[in-house]
C-alpha cells in the first residue's frame, strides 16, 4: 500500500498546565457528501445503517458512523474506513430506487480535535457565531477565519474541525496562536 | 528634581518604584502612573510643540482625550509609536519616550517662528497663503508643507508585534466602568445575562477613582468600587475589560474592543500578543461613556501648565500628584471648586478661583474662605505669561454691562480651568442615534436609539453620582430584561453630594484686541477662536465647512475637547442657535487604534490562506521555485545547479516535447456532477453539446457567462451515464461551483443533479510526452491504455501503484497525455512511485512556466490570461466549441447580439516578431501604423509571449480588431526606446495537424 501524507501529521497543540486545551489531527475516516430528497431520506437512512436526522445542524451517531445535517438535503456522513466500500455499495443499490448523489470526499478533509476547558475561548479567535450557544452534538458548516469548515460540538468542551486538506495549515496556524493567549493566560 | 507627590494620595503602588526616560532624562515614577502623572510628579509640564504654530505645549488632560502630550515611545527595535497619548501611556520599567513637533530641541525649536508669523497661517492658510508665484509649488511650497506635516514621526521598521483578535456574544455589553457603568454591569450580571463590562483605562472606577468624597452605600466610593468589582468577579457569567477601549459601534450592535495586553508590561512574555480585537455581538449596549471637560477659550489657554481643573483633581486624587506649587483655578462651573478644595487640603496653596459667574453658590464661597482661598467671581482671564510653563494669569472684573475693567496679575505655576462638561455621545453617534439640543446645559443628549442601547450618567448629561447610579443601575435592568432576563433594580444611596452647576461660555471677554489674541479652541490642530470668525466671515455657515476650513476638531482627537467650544463660537459668529449649526459627524474608532489591532492575525503567514497541494513537499525538497496562482502556491519551474529560469524551462520543454515530463495539476478545479439530469444540465451550462458523450470519455468545455463572454473552461468526463467529473481552471473553482449552484436552485430546480467540489479530493498528476504510455502501463492495473480502448480524450476508472484512480487520457500540452488522478493522502507516493519508475524515460519534473509555454506553442489558450472577460468563444477561436444544433445554453442568447458578430472584434491571433529573438512584453499595445501621430489608435494587446525552445524563436498570443482577416499582416508594438514588428499569425505554432497527440 502507498504511504498516505497528511498535512498536519505528528503536530499537536498542547497547552499542559490544568490541560486547558489540546488540539490535535483526528484519526482518518471515510467521509461521503450525500445529496438526496429529503422525502427520501427513510431509504437513506437504511442505506447508511443510521436514522439521517432531518434538522440542519443535527447529528445523529451510531457506532463509529456519523451524520450531519448541513443542508435541506444534504448530509454529511462519515464511517470507518474498513466500511467504505460497503457504504458506496448500499448506496450505488438504492440509486435505482432514489436518485441522489453521493460523493467520496475522504481525501478531502483534515479532521482537527480541540479538547480542553479553553476550547471555547481557542475558537472564540476566529468563529463569528456565538459557540457557546452552540448546542451539543450539533454541527454546522461555517468559517474559520477565511477557511470554510464543518464545526461539530461532540461534547462540551469537545469540538471538532473538518477542513479541506490545503486550508487545514490556515486554521491550525490560527489555533496556535490562540493556543498561545491560552498558555500565557492572557 | 523637587518631587510633586503628595504622601499618602493616590491609587499607585508606591511599592513598585519604576525608571523611564523622557526626551533622554531619566525620571522616576511608580507602578500605576501614567506617563503624564510621573512627568508631573517630576515637575515637567513642558512636553511637546504643536503642530502648526510650534508653541510650548503641556498636559491639558487625564485622560484619552488629550489633544497636546503626545508623545514618541519606543519599546525596542521595531516597536516605535509616535503620537502616544501621555495621559493614557502607563509608565513600566525601562520605557523610554520623546517629545515630537520640534527641531533641534523641545527647548529650542525653529519652527517656532510659526508662532509669529501666525498671521500667515490662519484658517484657510493653504488656500490662500501658496497661490503664487506658481512656480514656487513644486519646489518650494509643497516641500516644505510635506516638511512641516505629519505629527510626529512615522515608524520606519515593520512592526515586530503579534495582535490577536476573539469574537465575543453576550446579552448585555457595557461600556464605561464608572459609577453608571458599573451599576448597569451589577444589576444585569445579578440577573444572571452574559454581561461584557469594558473600560480604556488601566482600572475601572472612572470618575470615582479621581474623587475622595463620593459616598455610597455608607461606604467610601473606593471602598464601593473595590466591593462592586469583587462581586463582579465572583460572577462566572460577567466578563471585565480592562484597558480595552470600545472604538466603534456598528450596524445591529456589533462593536469593536481593542484592549491592550502588552504595552503597560516592562517585559511582556515571549510571543504574547500586543493587543486583541473583540468583535463583540451584543443583545443589548449600555454606554457610560461618562463626560469630557471642557475647556476655556483665552488668550494663552494653552500654556504649559493651564490644564482642566478635573484633570488636576484627577492626579492629586488618582495619582497623588500636585501639578503645581501655587494654582490658581479659573472656571464658569462648580467642579472646578471642588478640585482647589482638594488641592488646597492636601497642603497646596491655592492663588485663587477666578469664577466667569458674578453669582456663585454660598456654600463654594464658604468653603473657599474657611480653606483661605481668595475668590473673584464675575471675573475673566485675558492672558497668561511665562515661557515654557505657565507663571501668571492675567485677570479683570467684568461688570453687569460686559465692560472689562483693569487688569490684575497672579502669580501661579498651573491654572486649572474648566468651561464645564461635555457628554461623551461619540458611541452613540456611531450608530445615527439622533442627538438633542439641550439648551440648559448647552450640550447634545442622546435622543432617540437607532440601535438596542441605552446611555447612561455623565454621558446622558446625568451628572450627578447619585442620577448615574441610578440610571446605570435601571439601564443594566431593562436591557437584561429586553435580552430575555426578569429582574427589577436596586437602589444605591449616595452620600456627600451636593449639585454642581456652571454656565458655558464663548471665548472669554478681553479687554485687549480679541483679533490678535491666541486664545486656542482646537488645541491639537492649533485653531483659534479668531479662526473660527474668520471662517464664517468668509462666508462658511455651516459646522461642516467651518470645520474643513479651520481644520477645528480634524485632528486625530477628533475634537473631543473642541467641538463644543467650537460651535459656540461658530454659532455666535454666525448669529445662529447651536443646533441650527449642527454638529460635525464622530466616526470610528473612538480613539486612534493601532492597524495592527485591525490586522488581528492576518500577518506574516497567516496574512492569508497559502494552499498547498499533496506534492508540494515534494517540490520544496527538490528545489522548485513558486509562483502564487489564486490561494496556491505552485511549483514554477525546477531548476537544476547553475540553471536559470530560461535554461530550467527549456530543458523541462525539451523534456516533455522529446520523452517524459511531470506536471502537479492538483491545483485544477473539480466538480462532481451526479445524477440523471447531469448530461442535461452539463448541456445548459457549457457551449458544447454533451448528452452524447459515451462514458469512458472526455471533451473540453467552454462556460459562458450570460453576457456570451468566456468565464471558465475544463476537461469534463463521463463515468458513468449519470456521474460526470469537471475540471475547471485553478482559480476558477469556486466561482465556477457557486454559478453552477446559482443556476441549479434558482433556474433550474427541477433538475435531478448535484454539485461535489472534489477538488481536494484527487491529487493529479499529469505525464506528458511520447513515453508517457511506457511508463504507465506496467503501474496501472484494469484499464487497457491500448490505443483503441483508451484514445485520446478518454477516462477510466481503475489502480496505479496499488491505489485507485481515474485516469484521463488529455493533454494541455499536444504531445501524449495522461492526468492521474488518486486519492490525495496517496499524491505525494504515487508522485515518488513514479518519478522513481520514470528516471529511465528521462522524466522530468515542470512547473507551470513550462506549461505555459508548451500550451502556448499549440495555442491553447488560459482563462483569464489570453481572455479578459470580453471574448466570446468565436473571439477566442474556439467557435468549434459551440453546439450549433443546442436549443439554448448560458450566454447563447447574447452571442447573437449585432456586436457580438461585429467583423472587427477583438480576435485572438498568433505573433511571431520579425526578430526571433525578441520575446514580446505581454500585456503591450499593438498599432497598425507606427507613424501615427500621438496618440496612436491601439487595436490590441499582447496576451501570452514566450520564447519556445520547440521553434527556436519567439512566439506570442494576442488579441488584435479584426485579428483573424490580417493574417500574414504586418502590426507594431511600440515600446520605450523602440518600436517591434510582427506578423500575424494563426495560433497554432507546433504540430498543427494534432499527430503528435497519439504518437
Amino acid at each position: 500500500m502507498m504511504h498516505e501524507h497528511h498535512p498536519l501529521v505528528g503536530r499537536e497543540i498542547a497547552i499542559r498546565k490544568a490541560m486547558p486545551l489540546i488540539v490535535r489531527v483526528a484519526a482518518d475516516t471515510a467521509r461521503f457528501s450525500l445529496r438526496i430528497d429529503p422525502a427520501e431520506i427513510e431509504k437513506a437512512s437504511k442505506a447508511f445503517g443510521l436514522n439521517l436526522p432531518a434538522k440542519i445542524g443535527e447529528t445523529a451517531i451510531s457506532g463509529e458512523k456519523r451524520a450531519i445535517c448541513l443542508g435541506p438535503d444534504e448530509w454529511y456522513l462519515t464511517a470507518p474506513l474498513a466500511e467504505q466500500e460497503a457504504v458506496e455499495q448500499a448506496f450505488a443499490d438504492l440509486y435505482a430506487t432514489a436518485v441522489h448523489s453521493l460523493v467520496d470526499i475522504g481525501h478531502r478533509e483534515v479532521g482537527i480535535e480541540i479538547e480542553g476547558s479553553d476550547a471555547v475561548l481557542a475558537l472564540q479567535s476566529a468563529l463569528a457565531f456565538d459557540i457557546e450557544a452552540m448546542p451539543v452534538g450539533s454541527g454546522c458548516r461555517t468559517i474559520f477565519d477565511k477557511a470554510q469548515i464543518v464545526l461539530l460540538r461532540e461534547a462540551e468542551n469537545r469540538f471538532r474541525i473538518e477542513v479541506w486538506r490545503s486550508f487545514a495549515d490556515h486554521v491550525w496556524g490560527l489555533l496556535q496562536a490562540a493556543g498561545r493567549e491560552i498558555e500565557l493566560d492572557i | 528634581m523637587t518631587s510633586y507627590r503628595i504622601p499618602g494620595k493616590g491609587r499607585i503602588d508606591r511599592s513598585k518604584p519604576v525608571r523611564f526616560a523622557f526626551n533622554g532624562d531619566n525620571y522616576h515614577g511608580y507602578q500605576g502612573d501614567t506617563l503624564a502623572s510621573a512627568l508631573l510628579a517630576n515637575g515637567v509640564h513642558l512636553v511637546g510643540r504643536s503642530f502648526k504654530y510650534h508653541r510650548p505645549r503641556g498636559i491639558l488632560s487625564a485622560g484619552s482625550e488629550e489633544p497636546n502630550a503626545l508623545v514618541g515611545t519606543s519599546r525596542g527595535p521595531g516597536r516605535f509609536e509616535p503620537n502616544t497619548r501621555a495621559t493614557v501611556l502607563e509608565v513600566f520599567d525601562g520605557l523610554s519616550t520623546t517629545s515630537q513637533n520640534h527641531w533641534p530641541s523641545l527647548k529650542r525649536d525653529i519652527g517656532a517662528i510659526n508662532d509669529a508669523l501666525y498671521m500667515l497661517f490662519s484658517a484657510g492658510f493653504y488656500y490662500k497663503t501658496f497661490m503664487w508665484p506658481k512656480s514656487f509649488w513644486n519646489k518650494v511650497y509643497e516641500p516644505f508643507i510635506r516638511g512641516a506635516a505629519g505629527l510626529g514621526k512615522s515608524p520606519t521598521e515593520p512592526d515586530p508585534d503579534t495582535y490577536a483578535s476573539r469574537f465575543a456574544h453576550c446579552d448585555v455589553l457595557v461600556v464605561g466602568a464608572g459609577p453608571a457603568g458599573l451599576a448597569a454591569a451589577l444589576e444585569a450580571g445579578r440577573i444572571g445575562a452574559r454581561v461584557i463590562l469594558c473600560d480604556e483605562q488601566a482600572e475601572p472606577g472612572g470618575s470615582l477613582l479621581s474623587e475622595t468624597d463620593a459616598g455610597i452605600d455608607g461606604l467610601s466610593g473606593w471602598e464601593w468600587l473595590n466591593t462592586a468589582m469583587a462581586e463582579l468577579a465572583t460572577l462566572p457569567n460577567a466578563t471585565v475589560l480592562t484597558r480595552t477601549t470600545a472604538i466603534g459601534y456598528y450596524h445591529q450592535n456589533f462593536i469593536g474592543l481593542c484592549q491592550r495586553l502588552t504595552d503597560h508590561l516592562a517585559s511582556p512574555p515571549q510571543g504574547a500578543p500586543r493587543e486583541r480585537m473583540w468583535k463583540v455581538r451584543a443583545k443589548q449596549v449600555v454606554l457610560a461613556q461618562g463626560s469630557i471637560e471642557k475647556p476655556l477659550v483665552f488668550d494663552g489657554n494653552d500654556r504649559p501648565g493651564v490644564m482642566l481643573a478635573g484633570a488636576a483633581r484627577s492626579y492629586l486624587n488618582r495619582f497623588g500628584v500636585k501639578v503645581g506649587n501655587r494654582p490658581a483655578v479659573v472656571t464658569s462651573h462648580d467642579s472646578a471648586w471642588l478640585a482647589a478644595f482638594d488641592l488646597a487640603e492636601a497642603g497646596v496653596k491655592v492663588a485663587a478661583i477666578v469664577d466667569i459667574r458674578p453669582e456663585v453658590a454660598g456654600h463654594l464661597k464658604q468653603r473657599a474662605a474657611a480653606l483661605g482661598i481668595e475668590v473673584l467671581a464675575g471675573w475673566t482671564v485675558t492672558g497668561t505669561s511665562g515661557r515654557l510653563r505657565v507663571a501668571s494669569a492675567r485677570v479683570n472684573p467684568v461688570s453687569r454691562g460686559g465692560v472689562v475693567g483693569p487688569a490684575r496679575t497672579i502669580a501661579c505655576d498651573a491654572l486649572l480651568m474648566s468651561g464645564g462638561w461635555t457628554p461623551s455621545v461619540h458611541l452613540f453617534s456611531h450608530t445615527k442615534g439622533k442627538l438633542d439640543w439641550n439648551e440648559d446645559g448647552q450640550m447634545f443628549l442622546p435622543g432617540d436609539h437607532a440601535e438596542a442601547s441605552r446611555c447612561v450618567g455623565a454621558g446622558n448629561g446625568s451628572f450627578g453620582l447619585a442620577a448615574a447610579l441610578a440610571e446605570g443601575a435601571a439601564a443594566g435592568v431593562g436591557a437584561a430584561v429586553d435580552a430575555g432576563f426578569k429582574a427589577k433594580a436596586g437602589i444605591y444611596k449616595v452620600g456627600n453630594e451636593v449639585p454642581l452647576t456652571g454656565v458655558s461660555n464663548r471665548e472669554l471677554p478681553t479687554d485687549r484686541n480679541a483679533s490678535r489674541a491666541k486664545a486656542f479652541v482646537d488645541f491639537q490642530n492649533d485653531v483659534t477662536a479668531k479662526d473660527i470668525r474668520l471662517a464664517v466671515r468668509e462666508g462658511f455657515k455651516s459646522i461642516e465647512h467651518i470645520k474643513r476650513y479651520t481644520t477645528t476638531g480634524m485632528a486625530t482627537d477628533q475634537g473631543k475637547t473642541s467641538n463644543i467650544n467650537g460651535l459656540a463660537i461658530a454659532s455666535d459668529a454666525v448669529k445662529r442657535p447651536a443646533p441650527a449649526v449642527g454638529l460635525t459627524t464622530f466616526r470610528p474608532p473612538y480613539t486612534p487604534t493601532t492597524f495592527g489591532a485591525f490586522a488581528g492575525y492576518n500577518r506574516g503567514e497567516l496574512f492569508e490562506v497559502t494552499r498547498k497541494t499533496p506534492i508540494d513537499g515534494w517540490a520544496e525538497e527538490n528545489g522548485a521555485v513558486y509562483e502564487p496562482v489564486s490561494l496556491w502556491r505552485r511549483a514554477w519551474y525546477f531548476p537544476q545547479p547553475g540553471e536559470d529560469m530560461h535554461a530550467a524551462v527549456a530543458r523541462e520543454c525539451k523534456a516533455v516535447r522529446e520523452t517524459l515530463g511531470m506536471f502537479d495539476a492538483s491545483t485544477l478545479g473539480k466538480i462532481e456532477i451526479v445524477g440523471p439530469d447531469a448530461a442535461e444540465f452539463l448541456n445548459r451550462m457549457y457551449t458544447n453539446p454533451w448528452l452524447k458523450l459515451g462514458v469512458g470519455r472526455c471533451r473540453y468545455g467552454v462556460l459562458l457567462g450570460e453576457d456570451g463572454f468566456i468565464r471558465d473552461d475544463g476537461v469534463i468526463g463521463r463515468l458513468t451515464p449519470d456521474r460526470f467529473h469537471v475540471t475547471t481552471t485553478t482559480g476558477g473553482a469556486a466561482r465556477v461551483l457557486a454559478m453552477m449552484e446559482d443556476y441549479l436552485q434558482t433556474e433550474w430546480p427541477d433538475l435531478k443533479v448535484r454539485l461535489t467540489s472534489t477538488t481536494e479530493q484527487w491529487a493529479v498528476i499529469a505525464l506528458q510526452g511520447p513515453n508517457a504510455r511506457k511508463l504507465l502501463e506496467p503501474l496501472v492495473e484494469g484499464i487497457d491504455l491500448s490505443e483503441e480502448a483508451f484514445p485520446h480524450m478518454s477516462v477510466a476508472e481503475g489502480r496505479i501503484c496499488g491505489v485507485p484512480t481515474r485516469l484521463f487520457r488529455m493533454s494541455f500540452t499536444g504531445e501524449r497525455g495522461y492526468e492521474v488522478n488518486v486519492p490525495a493522502r496517496y499524491g505525494r507516493a504515487v508522485w515518488e512511485k513514479l518519478h522513481g519508475a520514470g528516471q529511465q524515460l528521462g522524466i522530468t519534473p515542470y512547473g507551470t512556466e513550462t506549461m505555459h509555454v508548451l500550451r502556448a506553442e499549440k495555442g491553447y489558450i488560459i482563462v483569464g490570461q489570453d481572455t479578459d472577460g470580453t471574448l466570446t468563444p468565436d473571439d477566442a477561436a474556439l467557435g468549434w466549441a459551440i453546439g450549433k444544433a443546442k436549443p439554448d445554453f448560458v450566454g447563447k442568447r447574447s452571442l447573437s447580439r449585432p456586436d457580438m458578430l461585429k467583423e472587427d472584434r477583438k480576435q485572438l491571433v498568433g505573433l511571431l516578431t520579425s526578430d526571433p529573438d525578441t520575446v514580446l512584453e505581454e500585456g503591450a499595445q499593438i498599432v497598425l501604423d507606427p507613424n501615427q501621430t500621438l496618440p496612436m489608435k491601439m487595436v490590441g494587446h499582447v496576451t501570452s509571449s514566450y520564447w519556445s525552445p520547440a521553434l527556436g524563436r519567439s512566439i506570442a498570443l494576442a488579441v488584435v480588431e479584426g485579428g483573424r482577416a490580417r493574417e500574414g499582416e504586418t502590426v507594431h508594438i511600440p515600446m520605450p526606446g523602440r518600436t517591434l514588428a510582427a506578423s500575424i499569425t494563426g495560433t497554432v505554432f507546433y504540430d498543427p495537424d494534432n499527430k503528435r497527440l497519439s504518437a
